[in-house]
């Protein structure tokens, strides 16, 4: 079973990195030794004491041999913006982790294809490591608003030796538009060369993964989706996270965040 | 990383109406499952008791969402009393909480009068310290407040789970009423062996940008910090008002928190919301009243109860 800690965590970098989009790293043995890919921390912020909820945050990376973990934010709230305030050397956060369920990719998955939307892309990252350590074929489709906001793309490079599928909004890097036509295209070249995808992980705002959880389906091709919703405890107590399944409805914190997309009533 | 209370030669063991509590601590129900998910922090043996997440005789879905909205110093919820059932709670939690040694009190919600009796009834032979009668969650359609606003509804209720149990029998009760004092008479005349408070206060939050409502059900109940003046306010006015013991809670979250509640008249106290912020809240607030104690001199928690010089 999965343990539960809740680490005292010095902040160690907390840099943009792009249009909004943060990097925060900390000091937390612990989770980072215990820490599965697809699975997250839940994040107390100092000096908001007026705002009483944590933030659930993906990891990015769990380097149990440093002892750190990586998150990315988006600025968005006054969490987040409070976050990026946060002095690395002087500020900690306090994080009760690794929680969840992270990706459970088949465990003779030759072919995957992994599909982040904007900071989608942090809890997909680690999978992409770990599957590409096993020795999968891995490609990796990633989307955001514009090339700026592609902040994980070098990661992907670095962990798969070989660039990343991309896409932009408006076009300023990679293929213009959304990053769908790239899935459904990847989807269709494999199955054409013979070796179709056998897992599609997928991150991102809610409608790009129904989306990319219909192509899968079409291809025959299982597929998991990483859920966010509003949350309260993060350990499975509240009740506030669910996400309606065909098991009724179920806590995105410790049943999810990752779920098999065919369980998903979207 | 699971915490225990500190030693201490301070004698916390309360009395709640025939409820026996090693330390005057309990949790919100709702607020902490059934005890498991929050064991990895804190050890909920050494806790007063474990209040368990209310539950009906069959499961209920509960609300949809959003569910929660974030507001100054508090929150808003409407998860509406989601629940496996009590033969879920019978098969896997109850006999957990025996396991470890923990104290269990099962709060117990129905949408009619005979569904709080036949959840007491299946759980007569189950490890069950005490009942929490739940006449009071705002999330509900029928049942919850809307049978705890009324004198008659209140009598009838809390009569007919008392002829069903002789355990010790809580009934919660919520703010959203006029006068808390008369529904606590009410309670206690039927038999409540003490009552608890208070609830979630009604509440609502919106989003102007997108001219919607924050949560799915457009109000819920709010907690945390925000209500700790009401809930002092209306512990105050309970205790003055009936003979049972009152069981206070509503934005404690450390040992000064639950000190002032048992000054006002609280015999024991509950944490809530505070476990979502803090997971070791329960052991903290123990902790907390500890200090109190021995920085002020007292020997037995008891002689907070009331003790307020007004």
């Amino acid at each position: 079973m999965n343990h539960l800690v809740n680490e005292h965590a010095p902040l160690l970098v907390n840099e943009e990195l792009g249009r909004g989009i943060w990097l925060m790293t900390v000091e937390a043995p612990a989770i980072a030794a215990g820490a599965r890919p697809g699975q997250f921390v839940h994040v107390r912020i100092p000096g908001m004491d007026d705002h009483i909820l944590r933030r659930p945050l993906g990891i990015y990376a769990a380097d149990a041999a440093a002892g750190t973990v990586d998150m990315m934010y988006q600025v968005l709230g006054f969490g987040t913006s409070r976050m990026t305030e946060l002095a690395p050397g002087a500020a900690a956060v306090e994080l009760i982790g690794p929680v969840g369920r992270g990706w459970q990719p088949p465990e003779d998955a030759r072919r995957a294809l992994l599909v982040a939307g904007g900071v989608g892309s942090a809890p997909l990252h680690p999978l992409a490591c770990e599957l590409a350590a096993a020795g999968a074929d891995v490609t990796a489709v990633l989307g955001a608003g514009t090339a700026e906001a592609l902040v994980a793309r070098e990661r992907f490079c670095a962990a798969l030796g070989r660039e990343p599928l991309c896409s932009t909004d408006d076009g300023t890097y990679g293929r213009a538009g959304f990053c769908t036509p790239l899935v459904a295209e990847a989807l269709e070249e494999a199955a054409a060369e013979g070796r179709p995808f056998d897992y599609v992980a997928c991150c991102g705002p809610e409608p790009l993964m129904r989306l990319v959880a219909g192509l899968a389906a079409e291809a025959r091709v299982f597929c998991e989706v990483s859920l966010e919703r509003r949350m309260a405890c993060g350990v499975g107590a509240c009740l506030s996270c669910v996400v309606d399944t065909v098991d009724g409805k179920r806590r995105a914190c410790v049943d999810g965040p990752v779920f098999p997309a065919e369980e998903v009533v979207w | 990383m699971q915490r225990v209370p500190r030693e201490t030669n301070v004698r916390l063991a309360v009395d709640l109406g025939g409820l026996a509590m090693r330390n005057p601590v309990t949790t919100a129900s709702g607020t902490f499952g059934a005890g498991r998910e929050y064991h990895d922090f804190v050890d909920v043996a050494a806790l007063g008791a474990v209040t368990t997440k209310g539950v009906s005789l069959h499961g209920w879905e509960g609300n949809a969402s959003p569910r929660i909205a974030e507001v100054p110093s508090g929150m808003l919820n409407s998860i509406g009393l989601q629940n496996p059932g009590v033969d879920h709670l019978k098969a896997h939690e109850l006999p957990w909480l025996a396991e470890v040694g923990a104290t269990a009190v099962v709060n117990v919600s129905g949408h009619s009068f005979d569904e709080y009796v036949a959840v007491i009834e299946a759980l007569e032979e189950a490890p069950v310290a005490a009942y929490e009668v739940n006449i009071s969650c705002p999330n509900v359609d029928a049942g919850g407040m809307t049978m705890g606003c009324h004198v008659p509804s209140v009598e009838k209720v809390v009569g007919m789970c008392r002829a069903a149990t002789a355990r010790p029998l809580i009934v919660k009760l919520t703010p959203n009423v006029t006068d808390v004092a008369e529904i606590a008479r009410a309670a206690e005349a039927a038999g409540a062996d003490a009552v608890s408070l208070i609830n979630t206060l009604l509440g609502m939050a919106v989003d102007a940008r997108r001219r919607r409502p924050q949560l799915a059900r457009v109000v819920g109940g709010l907690s945390g910090p925000a209500v700790k003046p009401v809930a002092l306010r209306m512990v105050w006015q309970v205790a003055r008002a009936v003979r049972v013991p009152v069981l206070g809670m509503g934005g404690i979250s450390c040992g000064l928190d639950a000190v002032e509640f048992m000054l006002a008249g609280a015999t024991a106290v509950a944490v809530g919301t505070a476990n979502f912020a803090n997971p070791h809240a329960t052991v903290d607030v123990i902790d907390g009243i500890i200090d109190y104690c021995e920085e002020q001199g007292v020997a037995d928690v008891n002689e907070l109860i009331g003790a307020l010089e007004c």
